[in-house]
């Protein structure tokens, strides 16, 4: 049990430390004259070392207390704003007002706890033997499963659908990248700017994984991919010229994705850059677009009010999925959107603060990731839902409808907090 | 862990963070500015426009009541419009049969077709029947409520219009169309004033069409229509309609009729009859026989549609608004007029009639009626004759410009503007085109076209002192709760000759009733004035004859008179158009066909309008017709008493009819009724209980072309009584009974008859072009 270990071992530490200096867990009892002088030169890191007890049982304890405050209220806003969202939705589908807030709002409770208890697990564990190496094995196997047996949503196959459990392997793959990147440069970060270690692993593994999301046809999935990728191998080392070179190939990619033969997908990709360029214009394509935007507009300074939404009432197609800020715009008017993006802000910035204090590179890295990946959704979502760029389908970090995704977010700020619990309670 | 590397982590996380927040966030803010602050009022319009939907709340098209203002001519209903919305069906499979087999049990449609119309998904409105019965609608809901079909099934509240009496003034009330709309007659003249203004239910509505939760809803009320109260009464409408139809059958119409009776002070008209007519509730079935038979003669296929639309388009025509003629001798009563006014002529001035003149440019002469000819009479004699060349000569007398001048005056010119659509615009030969011929001819009414309200407003003019008026069939239009709207316009509009000629005139026509040409609209006990027309469809012959040379003249018959002489307050105009003589038995003059009609007519709806019985001492005479007494209730021997005070018969059908009962049974019924006429040494029969009504009912037999005798005795044998009407003098026959033959009626029944001769006053009169 890791978290055994990390117990047994920081209780050892601790004790003899105890022993020599004689102070507390609650900090140094400080005898004056008694202190010999040459430790007096490093008293910031021995009151650090010797602050904090690591126990499984005291919870809050070394928690980023202003991470899991931002955390908790965009789940709640998030949570209400779904519940208002999703319910003409589910009134006029699901005969049961209630339908997608009571299944969410399960999964957010499960979730939190997941969250808490995540935050006890040392990180170092996801970094230690063979755990990357099955957990990149298991992404792949899922997105190939994905690609076999998923179950499709219009042009999209990229949901697997495991007994009562809808997942979507890109979130798993999402996480998969942050995972192995991070063990990536923890491992090399004294060759990264070399092109053996800090570019071809790197290279290969985003290309494996972003293909197969591509193949999915999950176009969010593989920007999503792409981008975290390539500000993880910025943040870690790797030279600028290979990541320009890299975006340079990337970009011909997707460009020749677009533009290839067939039918369906390249006229689909294509049209949602109409869409874009004409979100007006009166046709099905556009509706979602337009239905967005009229709620956007509805909103004005301080919206309609919370629950008044009339763009929810079938308007807005799916207002409780990916165009939930349409709603939280037209309810809450501009005041409310920009708190919420300030919200986000907030915790992306937390989240900065706490991966840069980790212990080592891994955790900095592993937090580094976790955090842009949800700054980096939301951002797009919402420039999605303003219609600031083409559709791609994006959900909303902690308001979107969907119950394996809220779980696995909040698990990852589960791991987040551990990051920050480790740096607090213990500094190498 | 190197401190490098450390540190170049966090320059890198910091400024990627940054870069994140910047343009990720800040593009986004921007955009939120834009769409919220700057276009927000433009999209926040939009979403609402998209989500209030407006339901128009009909609303209900007013009422048109007779001039008695009890009798309901139309009159709307509530209907509803069946409507599926098969969205909330199309998924159940199971639903959809039981609603398609439901619906189609209750509104007679295919089971099959509804099942497959349940089946659209999208769908949220599909019109399945329209103007179904409230107790159908019920029905619907029943079988709602008890299949638990909640939604699906839309029943949207409309209005069906109704005429109560069917065809009775169908020309005059027109009908509406799938929407409410007028289409034809009072319907359309008065769309606006009827239609009301339909009210709106603006509500916020899902993009599936049914109700959001919102208070947002404003209802603006529908404001029903107005009533319309006619100048029109039904019974006088009836009585035209009943005697027009005789006359067309009896004398072989062609063409159809016209009947106008008119107030002469006000201009209101009391019954405008119309033949061919049609049933409001059902305009688009065609009624006439000919028409039918037209119809039916054509191949199936497009020309029969389209002779059929033209047959309906001839059924639904206000033949008294639309239909131009030649007023024919009916007109002379105006140039009479006119010759008096101007002081050309007076009642004793005297002229010369040799059967006929040679006109200058005219190949043949033209003929009076009598071709040979009146010899010297007096203009008095004249009108009485209705002697051609002496109106021939008053129209030489007035010359063009007077003669243009008065013929405006008296409305001819223009549109009467009677509230009915479709009125006809005469054609008259303008006074710069007007050489003699035109003049001597137009002023015996031939040559020049009008429509029968023109000429029946210019006779009232010369009926009631020389005051020409509007005519219109709407009294005053009321609101839904009695208010006077709007009064018609019953000023009149000139006065075109003075009260002194009106007066002459009056009293000439009367004579020419009593003694003249027009002996066939003379009616017992009433001062009449009259005066026959028999137009030569001049026009038409010439069309004819180019088709066959052989070709006979075709007439209109008319007669056009006023009552009582006195002081005249009704006229009446009765037109038939193309008599078919060579079947009918060579019928084809205004006296004889539509004199004995007029004479009927007057006959029977005199003593309705409350003009009294005046006879002179000869018809007192004769029609020494009394009342009978009311026995109704009493016991047969107080009956009995009663009736023999009388001085009439009687006979008794049921128990007690021989003297042992008379005590004990009881009058329950009698006819005549009490107060009804009964003729001189008539008698009235009395009904008590245990009759057999089969024996009792007799069926009319057909007094057509009867002399006073064999009618008397063919009515004597069918235990049937008649009162004599219209002119007896000479060899005078039946030609018009007041209850139409194979009718069955009761022993007992009085029937009138109108007698009148068959004098052919007008023909002959053949113009050239």
């Amino acid at each position: 049990m890791p978290a055994g270990a990390v117990r047994g071992r920081a209780a050892q530490r601790a004790g003899g430390v105890t022993r020599r200096v004689d102070s507390t867990a609650r900090g140094l009892r400080r005898v004056p004259g008694n202190r010999p002088p040459e430790e007096r030169r490093e008293p910031e890191r021995r009151r650090r070392r010797r602050k904090k007890h690591y126990k499984l049982i005291s919870l809050g304890e070394g928690l980023d207390m202003p991470l899991l405050v931002f955390i908790m209220v965009l789940l709640a806003i998030g949570l209400v704003m779904l519940f208002s969202a999703s319910y003409a939705e589910s009134y006029y589908r699901e005969d049961n007002s209630y339908f997608y807030i009571v299944r969410q709002g399960e999964f957010a409770l499960f979730g939190v706890a997941a969250m808490l208890f995540i935050s006890t697990i040392d990180y170092h564990y996801y970094h230690r033997g063979r755990t990357t190496l099955w957990v990149a094995v298991g992404t792949v196997l899922l997105l190939v499963l994905t690609l076999l047996i998923g179950s499709s949503e219009g042009e999209a196959t990229r949901w697997l659908e495991l007994g009562p459990v809808r997942l979507q392997p890109s979130e798993v793959a999402k996480f998969a990248i942050i995972l192995l990147f991070a063990d990536f440069v923890s491992r090399w970060e004294k060759e990264m700017d070399t092109f053996r270690r800090g570019v071809m692993p790197f290279a290969l593994v985003l290309v494996l994984f972003a293909g197969l999301v591509m193949a999915e046809h999950h176009l969010s999935g593989t920007l999503i991919i792409g981008l975290l990728g390539f500000m993880m191998m910025f943040v870690g080392g790797t030279k600028f010229r290979w990541l320009a070179m890299g975006a340079l190939g990337a970009a011909l990619v997707v460009y020749l994705y677009m533009n290839r033969g067939g039918e369906g997908s390249e006229a689909y990709q294509m049209g949602r850059i109409e869409v874009w360029l004409n979100p007006f214009e009166e046709n099905d394509a556009t509706w979602q677009t337009r239905q967005s935007l009229y709620a956007i507009g509805s909103g004005g300074l301080f919206g309609v009010g919370l629950g008044q939404s009339r763009q929810k009432y079938m308007y807005l197609p799916k207002p409780q999925n990916d165009f939930i800020f349409a709603i939280v715009c037209e309810e809450l008017g501009l005041v409310g959107a920009l708190v919420i993006m300030i919200l986000f802000a907030l915790l992306v910035w937390r989240g900065v603060h706490i991966s840069l204090n980790a212990k080592d590179t891994f955790g900095k890295m592993l937090g580094l990731g976790l955090t842009f990946q949800i700054g980096l959704q939301a951002a797009l979502n919402i420039c999605v839902v303003t219609n600031t760029v083409p559709n791609t389908g994006i959900s909303l970090p902690f308001f979107s409808y969907g119950g394996t995704a809220l779980l696995m977010l909040l698990g990852e700020m589960g791991i987040l907090l551990n990051i920050s619990r480790s740096a607090n309670v213990e500094k190498t | 862990m190197a401190k490098g590397t450390a540190e170049k982590i966090r320059k890198k996380a910091i400024g990627l963070m940054c870069g994140l927040l910047i343009v990720g966030f800040g593009a986004a803010a921007m955009s939120l500015v834009h769409w919220q602050l700057i276009n927000g009022e433009e999209l926040s319009a939009k979403a609402m426009e998209q989500s209030l939907r407006s339901t128009g709340l009909p609303a209900m098209r007013g009422t048109i009541y007779d001039a008695t203002g009890t009798k309901v001519l139309a009159q709307s209903a509530s209907v509803w419009t069946v409507v599926l919305e098969p969205h909330y069906l199309a998924e159940d499979d199971n639903l959809r049969r039981k609603v398609a087999n439901g619906l189609s049990e209750i509104l007679g449609l295919d089971a099959a077709e509804l099942y497959e119309r349940t089946g659209e998904v999208g769908s949220y409105y599909d019109v399945i029947a329209r103007k179904v019965e409230t107790e159908v609608r019920d029905r619907i809901t029943q079988f709602m409520n008890d299949n638990k079909i909640g939604n699906g099934i839309r029943l949207i509240a409309d209005y069906k219009r109704y005429y109560p009496y069917g065809t009775v003034a169908s020309n005059i009330l027109g009908f509406t169309g799938d929407d409410s709309q007028g289409l034809e007659g009072l319907e359309l003249y008065y769309e606006e004033e009827l239609s009301g203004s339909a009210g709106r239910l603006i509500a916020a509505k899902n993009a599936f069409g049914t109700d959001m939760p919102f208070e947002y809803e404003q209802i603006v009320e529908a404001e029903n229509g107005y009533n319309l109260v006619l100048t029109i009464d039904e019974t006088v409408q009836s009585v035209l309609e009943k005697y027009l139809k005789e006359g067309i059958e009896k004398f072989w119409i062609k063409n159809g009729a016209v009947a106008v009776m008119m107030d002469v002070d006000t201009g209101g008209i009391l019954g405008l009859a119309t033949y061919p007519y049609y049933d409001p509730n059902d305009p688009f079935t065609i009624l006439d026989q000919n028409l039918l038979e037209q119809v039916e003669s054509v191949p199936e296929g497009d020309e029969r549609i389209e002779v059929k639309r033209e047959a309906m388009s001839v059924q639904w025509r206000n033949k008294a608004v639309s239909d131009l003629y030649y007023p024919g001798s009916v007109y002379k009563m105006c140039v009479g007029s006119m010759g008096i006014e101007e002081g050309l002529i007076t009642e004793d001035s005297q002229y010369t009639c040799t059967g006929g003149e040679k006109l200058q440019g005219v190949k043949d002469p033209i003929h009076c009626w009598n071709h040979d000819g009146h010899g010297t009479t007096t203009f008095r004699e004249g009108l009485c004759n209705s002697c051609n060349p002496w109106f021939m000569h008053i129209g030489r007398e007035l010359g063009p410009d007077l003669f243009c001048r008065y013929r405006e005056a008296f409305g001819l010119a223009d549109k009467t503007g009677i509230d009915l659509p479709g009125e006809g615009r005469s054609i008259l030969h303008s006074v710069d085109n007007m050489g003699e011929v035109e003049l001597v001819v137009e002023a015996f009414g031939q040559n020049f076209s009008i429509t029968p309200i023109q000429m029946i407003t210019a006779s009232a003019a010369v009926a009631n002192g020389g005051y020409l008026v509007r005519p219109h069939v709407v009294d005053r239009i009321v609101d839904e709760d009695g208010n006077i709207v709007r009064n018609a316009d019953c000023s009149y509009r000139r006065q075109v000759i003075s009260e002194d000629t009106s007066a002459t005139i009056c009293d000439i026509l009367r004579q020419n009733v009593a003694s003249g040409t027009a002996r066939g609209g003379y009616v017992s006990g009433y001062r009449i004035c009259g005066k026959t027309g028999t137009s030569e469809k001049v026009d038409k012959h010439n069309e004819d004859l180019l088709e066959d040379p052989n070709a006979k003249m075709t007439y209109i018959a008319s007669y056009c008179g006023f009552a009582p002489a006195e002081d005249p307050r009704y006229a009446l105009l009765v037109f038939f158009d193309e008599p078919d003589a060579s079947s009918n038995g060579g019928y084809t003059a205004g006296n004889a066909i539509a004199g004995p009609i007029f004479s009927a007519i007057m006959q029977e709806l005199l003593p309705y309008l409350g003009v009294e019985v005046m006879y002179d001492e000869d018809e007192y005479n004769e029609h020494r017709d009394t009342a009978a007494p009311n026995v109704v209730g009493m016991t047969i021997r107080e009956a009995v008493a009663a009736i023999r005070e009388a001085g009439l018969e009687y006979d008794i059908e049921g128990n007690g009819d021989d003297e042992e009962g008379w005590d004990e049974y009881k009058i329950t019924e009698q006819i005549p009724e009490g107060g009804a006429t009964v003729p001189q040494e008539g008698k009235v029969v009395m009904f008590t209980t245990g009759y057999n009504v089969n024996e009792v009912m007799v069926e009319v037999p057909d007094f057509f072309q009867m002399d006073l005798i064999n009618a008397s005795y063919e009515a004597h044998i069918n235990d049937l009584q008649i009162t004599v009407n219209g002119n007896r003098d000479g060899d005078t026959r039946v030609m018009m009974q007041g209850i139409p033959a194979g009718e069955k009626v009761k022993k007992g029944t009085v029937i009138t008859l109108t007698f009148a001769s068959n004098l052919s006053t007008d023909t002959s009169v053949t113009i050239a072009e």
